[in-house]
């Protein structure tokens, strides 16, 4: 039967091409493991290195709250401050999965190669928020782990937890990936960070309470996106939540939708890595 | 006369140009170094300059948010007074570190650290010239977000005195602990396990979101062990007229502290560690 089949090699002939069917299962899984490889081949500065600096938000705020009725939306300071770090953690990680590994291949000059692969955009794109996603629940796992030594325990909503870690790591590493595109140099992927990427988060209730705000403030806030994904999360983890919860999660969902639909479009059209 | 000028002209011409000649400081070398070293952040300005300062900024408006009722610190002062120039000499140590290490380290791995050795500079006027570039860089950043937060929130100025000493040596300290890092590390990856392993942990437990004195007896101790606190409680005096230390304890530490550095950094480039084989 093997020596019939038409994909078969003939010694001394051309080699035939692969065949796949309408997914390029192989290619996808194989730029997914290229991706995570980077990603954590320095693990000390990707896993270690945000388990390290959210053990030393709570060790500050720690010590910096003495009284010990300091409270915030009603509990525990640190109680309400530990899904944030273990948000920002995971977020940070999201954003630079991918657009440093885009960044990286652009300076380097092997970025259009891209564009020789045997995959769709829409492959690569998927490709891309797969790493993203998985290499986000590993450093969110290993920052929860770390953070148990300030209390804290078991999610309280386990499933929906998974839900919104994925939901904000692909929501913002969809962003990450339109904003690698956009970046013809480290200068300009730095500056989205700075002034657009950190700006987001961390106005987003990760270290306080939209209660804390003004009225005005507050309804600024709220036409932020990060919030409902660390209301979400700070919701999975300890059950309260200042959103309802699903309003988080259609939101998260609606803009990853969103941005996924504008990464699509712009790998499709080979923006700034296609002339 | 004229002929005579314009013979000596010629002969000036045709002769073989000469050594340039130099005190006992090569003052233009230094001077160049130093116009490199400014050159290269200002460069970029956006990325050494307005980010730190747009963060700087980012962390006081959270932390005043998250901690404005829940800290108690120094008697009289209020807790967003006291947090700001914690925050702003967080962001001198850092950026100072990272002037001096990232110029070593890139120089390192592009291989153009030869220029730099090869010039007729001692290792005292190359310690320097970087040292000229990280501070002013630190210098610039720390002013520009004192004067923003100034204009903000609007806080004392004590002890200009003490602001500029404290602001000076402590980045430093940080350019010649850079320089060590940058001259030590063979990577990237070594540098970046230097600052999130060592100066991030050494600035966040100094004592910018706290004061010293209110921490159970072991941790003061641990405290006043690391040469940050006395950087920031020194920086902080200067503004509010309150420390947890001694003001001469905090300059004699920092003085001391920066000289035994620019000792070992001379070391290292008299005998080549790391950079001549």
């Amino acid at each position: 039967m093997s020596t019939d089949a038409p994909h078969e090699p003939i010694l001394g002939g051309a080699p035939s091409a692969r065949r796949f069917g309408a997914v390029n299962w192989r290619g996808l899984a194989t730029f997914y493991l290229r991706e995570m490889q980077r990603g954590f081949k320095i693990w000390k500065i990707t896993l270690a290195a945000p388990a390290i600096r959210a053990l030393l938000f709570a060790s500050v705020f720690g010590l910096a709250i003495d009284r010990p009725d300091a409270t915030m939306a009603g509990m525990p300071f640190l109680e309400f401050l530990v899904p944030g770090l273990i948000a920002v953690a995971a977020l940070e990680r999201a954003f630079e999965s991918s657009s440093f590994s885009i960044v990286y291949d652009k300076t380097e000059g092997i970025f259009a190669d891209l564009s020789m692969l045997p995959l769709t955009p829409g492959e690569i794109v998927l490709g891309y928020a797969a790493a993203t996603v998985s290499g986000s629940l590993m450093v969110a796992a290993v920052v929860w782990a770390a953070l148990l030594v300030f209390g804290g325990g078991l999610p309280h909503a386990p499933l929906a937890l998974l839900f919104f870690i994925s939901a904000g790591s692909l929501m913002v590493g969809l962003f990450s990936q339109i904003s690698g595109l956009w970046s013809r140099k480290w200068d300009y992927i730095i500056s989205v960070q700075t002034f657009i990427f950190m700006p987001f988060v961390f106005l987003s209730g990760v270290f306080f309470s939209l209660g804390e705000l003004s009225d005005s403030a507050r309804d600024v806030a709220r036409f932020n996106p990060v919030f409902y994904v660390v209301d979400g999360i700070r919701f999975a983890l300890t059950g309260y939540g200042e959103a309802d919860p699903y309003l988080a999660a259609a939101v998260s969902l609606g803009v990853v939708v969103l941005l996924w639909v504008a990464a699509y479009r712009l790998f499709a059209i080979g923006y700034r890595f296609k002339s | 006369m004229n002929e005579k000028a314009a013979a000596d002209g010629t002969a000036r011409l045709a002769a073989p140009p000469r050594v340039r000649r130099f005190g006992l400081v090569n003052w233009r070398g230094v001077w160049t170094l130093y116009q490199r070293e400014v050159k290269r952040f200002l460069k970029v300005f956006t990325q050494t300059i307005c980010a730190p300062i747009v963060t700087t900024l980012l962390f006081y408006t959270i932390f005043s948010i998250a901690l404005h009722d829940r800290v108690r610190v120094v008697s009289d002062v209020p807790f967003v007074v006291f947090l700001a120039p914690g925050l702003i000499m967080m962001a001198i140590l850092q950026n100072s570190f990272q002037n001096c290490s990232s110029s070593i380290m890139v120089a390192k791995v592009q291989g153009n650290i030869v220029d730099v050795l090869m010039p007729p500079m001692s290792p005292l006027e190359l310690i320097c010239g970087y040292l000229g570039g990280g501070v002013t860089r630190g210098i610039l950043v720390g002013a520009v977000t004192t004067i923003v937060m100034t204009v903000v929130a609007g806080f004392p100025f004590h002890d200009i005195g003490a602001i500029v000493y404290f602001g000076i040596a402590a980045s430093a300290m940080l350019c010649l602990l850079g320089m060590i890092g940058g001259i030590w590390a063979e990577k990237f990856d070594h540098m970046a396990a230097i600052t999130n392993f060592v100066v991030v942990p050494l600035s966040f437990l100094s004592g910018t979101f706290y004061s010293i004195g209110r921490l159970p007896e072991m941790w003061q101790t641990i405290a006043h062990l690391n040469p940050f606190f006395y950087a920031i409680d020194g920086f902080r005096y200067g503004f509010i007229g309150q420390g947890d230390a001694p003001l001469w304890l905090g300059m004699l530490v920092l003085a001391g502290i920066d000289v035994v550095l620019f000792f070992i950094v001379h070391r290292m480039l008299v005998t080549g560690y790391k950079l001549k084989s």
